[in-house]
């Protein structure tokens, strides 16, 4: 009996601890997440998300506008934000349902932080877009010197937003990607001229 | 010159011509920062010298037969220093490449030199003991030597430090005296199971040796010193693999399939890590060296077994290892490259959601992007470093704490783009062990039949 134990020990000893040790290793391995140290995925675009930003009026409203936009221009598209962002960067020319698709997601995306009730007073938007705009002097004070509840009670920031979206060269937009500062202030512009746009026909309907 | 010195130091010497087939792995950046080529071009500083040393070694020791050994074996390690000069003072690759050709040619003449130098100092036993164990001790430890002197000095250092060791020994060489009983003629045919498992190993340790260190460096952005040390872990084991074996009774036969199954185990492992930290690597090389200490050793004891000549089969056998190395790195060298350039895409859009979605101001989001973007684009098929991207950013935004999430989150996901390239080419590496194993076993399920 015992000579059998120890040829089956000579036979199996070496090749069971062996099992054990790889065992163990993968083992524990595997249930510490090694099967999944992989790259993030990305999100699914047809899935709401909550969208933030760090940085406060235009540039915060613009960016929450650009995020939700992408989403819904790739879930439109039918590829992922992601892949969208880097055609839309690494290409020079972007075709017309390209454009049109962004401006309809641009769009959506204002409708649906509208619907959320999360967009900023509209007097927000215009303290800012006219501080930065060049209008001329009396007209900044005149309209700096309006009560926040008057300009919020004439516009309101979709309108501003979809006036603004409307009133964007997208395709110049999308060559400016490269170029910050160019881009800043390409919307900003846009922004102030939306906010004045609809200032005066608010006083046009006033009047 | 006396036999207490002569031992060591031809089994030095014979141990640094085999460390040499992986010693510059860890210099290969370094080489291709040195000269203008590309990384496949660079690569061939490693293949060549398996090339050389895999097709030179059997013609070399059917040249030594009947010759004297020890003028040769000092002809080849005076050959080996030289080229070795040749190396560290390359102006172009083209040199360097042709210098590793010139050094394998020497090495060849080394290996079989000192197999016959070491038995006539000793005995047939302790001698091809030596000479085996020289041999297994350079291959594992050749990538830690080579990481080591890189950082610490250059490149050009891993070959200047052989230079005075090859001076020493041929000396020693030329004391030494072979065995006087060795026959001129093939008595026997090369044993065939041995040497195709100790190839197919050879491969499969390519990738435990070479694509680890790879993956540490290029993929993990470690220190190549970092990388010799963590590495080293395969060696240390690979010593401690035989006494601890010694603990378990075993036949010879079950040791060696035992070690290709570790190594095939480590190698998984090695493929699924839970993260870059270098602390995981550590138990599946500790599998990998475990089964290279069972293995490597009995393998190339048992090609040589009762067969004669002995030099024409201890070149057999390394010529299978290093045919091995060779065909581990042309089966894994396109696989991991194809597998890292596949990788491309799902780091990028990693990456891409990691910018859009970081908790840092929209300016600050497009000018790291623009960065990221220009670092990207100049990768040539090598995982990129991110962190110049953020060196455009005012250093008031550099600063933020979001900032420094954001980079070492983009750290990450490119340390697991790299994990994923290089899990493809570890598996193939498991196979091969397995090939290896099922080699072994082959030949006794036929004779049971």
């Amino acid at each position: 009996m015992s000579a059998i134990a120890t040829k089956l020990r000579s036979v199996a000893g070496l090749p069971l601890v062996a099992l054990v040790l790889v065992s163990g290793v993968l083992g524990v391995q595997l249930a510490a997440g090694g099967g999944s140290f992989t790259p993030l995925r990305p999100a699914s675009p047809c899935e709401v998300r909550d969208v933030t930003s760090v940085s406060s009026g235009i540039d915060g409203v613009a960016e929450r506008v650009v995020l939700l936009g992408l989403d819904r221009t790739a879930c439109r598209l039918g590829t992922t934000r992601e892949a969208l962002v880097l055609q839309l960067a690494q290409t020079a020319q972007h075709t017309d349902a390209q454009v049109a698709a962004l401006r309809d997601g641009l769009l959506g995306a204002v409708n649906l932080l509208a619907a959320d009730r999360t967009l900023p007073p509209a007097s927000d938007l215009v303290d800012d877009a006219v501080g930065q705009s060049d209008l001329n002097g009396f007209l900044k004070i005149a309209i700096g010197a309006l009560p926040p509840t008057v300009i919020d009670h004439a516009l309101t920031t979709s309108a501003v937003l979809r006036g603004t979206i409307d009133g964007l060269d997208l395709r110049r937009v999308l060559a400016n990607l490269n170029n910050p500062d160019d881009l800043t202030q390409q919307i900003r512009g846009a922004v102030t001229k939306a906010v004045e746009q609809a200032l005066l026909d608010r006083l046009r309907a006033l009047l | 010159m006396r036999r207490s010195l002569t031992v060591p130091l031809l089994a030095l010497v014979a141990g640094f011509v085999l460390a040499d087939s992986a010693i510059v792995t860890l210099a290969l950046p370094d080489i291709l920062a040195s000269f203008d080529g590309t990384v496949a071009q660079v690569a061939w500083v490693l293949i060549a010298f398996n090339v050389v040393l895999a097709v030179a070694v059997v013609p070399v020791a059917r040249l030594l037969l009947g010759r004297d050994a020890a003028r040769w074996c000092a002809a080849g390690i005076a050959v080996f220093a030289a080229s070795s000069l040749m190396c560290a003072a390359a102006g172009s690759l083209g040199i360097l490449i042709a210098a590793r050709c010139v050094q394998a040619l020497g090495g060849a003449f080394v290996l079989v030199g000192t197999l016959e130098l070491l038995v006539g100092a000793t005995d047939e036993r302790r001698g091809v003991a030596r000479w085996v164990t020289a041999g297994v001790i350079g291959t594992a430890t050749g990538p830690v030597l080579g990481g080591l002197l890189t950082d610490a000095f250059s490149w050009q250092s891993i070959f200047i430090v052989q230079v005075p060791i090859a001076v020493v020994a041929v000396p020693a060489a030329l004391a030494g005296r072979a065995s006087p009983r060795e026959p001129t003629v093939d008595r026997h045919r090369p044993a065939v199971g041995p040497n195709v498992a100790l190839a197919l190993l050879s491969a499969a340790l390519t990738a435990a040796l070479f694509l680890l260190v790879l993956l540490l460096v290029d993929g993990w952005h470690r220190s190549p010193s970092t990388a010799a040390i963590t590495v080293s872990v395969v060696p240390l084991t690979a010593f401690l693999a035989r006494p601890l074996a010694r603990r378990v009774p075993a036949t010879a036969g079950m040791e060696t399939a035992t070690g290709c199954f570790l190594i095939a185990g480590g190698l998984v492992a090695l493929a699924v890590p839970p993260s870059a930290s270098l602390w995981w690597t550590i138990p599946p090389q500790a599998l990998v060296g475990l089964g290279l200490g069972l293995t490597v050793d009995r393998l190339m004891l048992d090609a040589m077994r009762d067969r004669l000549p002995r030099a024409l089969h201890g070149a057999w056998a390394i010529g299978a290892r290093h045919l091995g190395i060779v065909l581990g790195l042309a089966i894994l060298t396109p696989v991991f490259t194809a597998d890292l350039h596949d990788a491309q895409v799902p780091a990028e859009h990693a990456i891409t959601r990691l910018v859009l979605d970081a908790k840092i101001p929209a300016q600050d989001k497009v000018t790291i992007a623009r960065g990221l973007g220009d670092e990207l684009r100049h990768e040539h098929g090598q995982v990129p470093d991110l962190h110049p991207a953020f060196s455009r950013l005012p250093p008031s935004a550099a600063q933020l704490p979001a900032t420094a999430q954001l980079k070492s989150d983009l750290d990450s996901q490119l340390e697991r783009a790299a994990s994923v390239a290089f899990r493809t080419s570890f598996l193939v590496g498991a196979g091969l062990a397995l090939a290896a194993l099922v080699s072994l076993l082959w030949p006794r399920r036929m004779g049971d039949g």
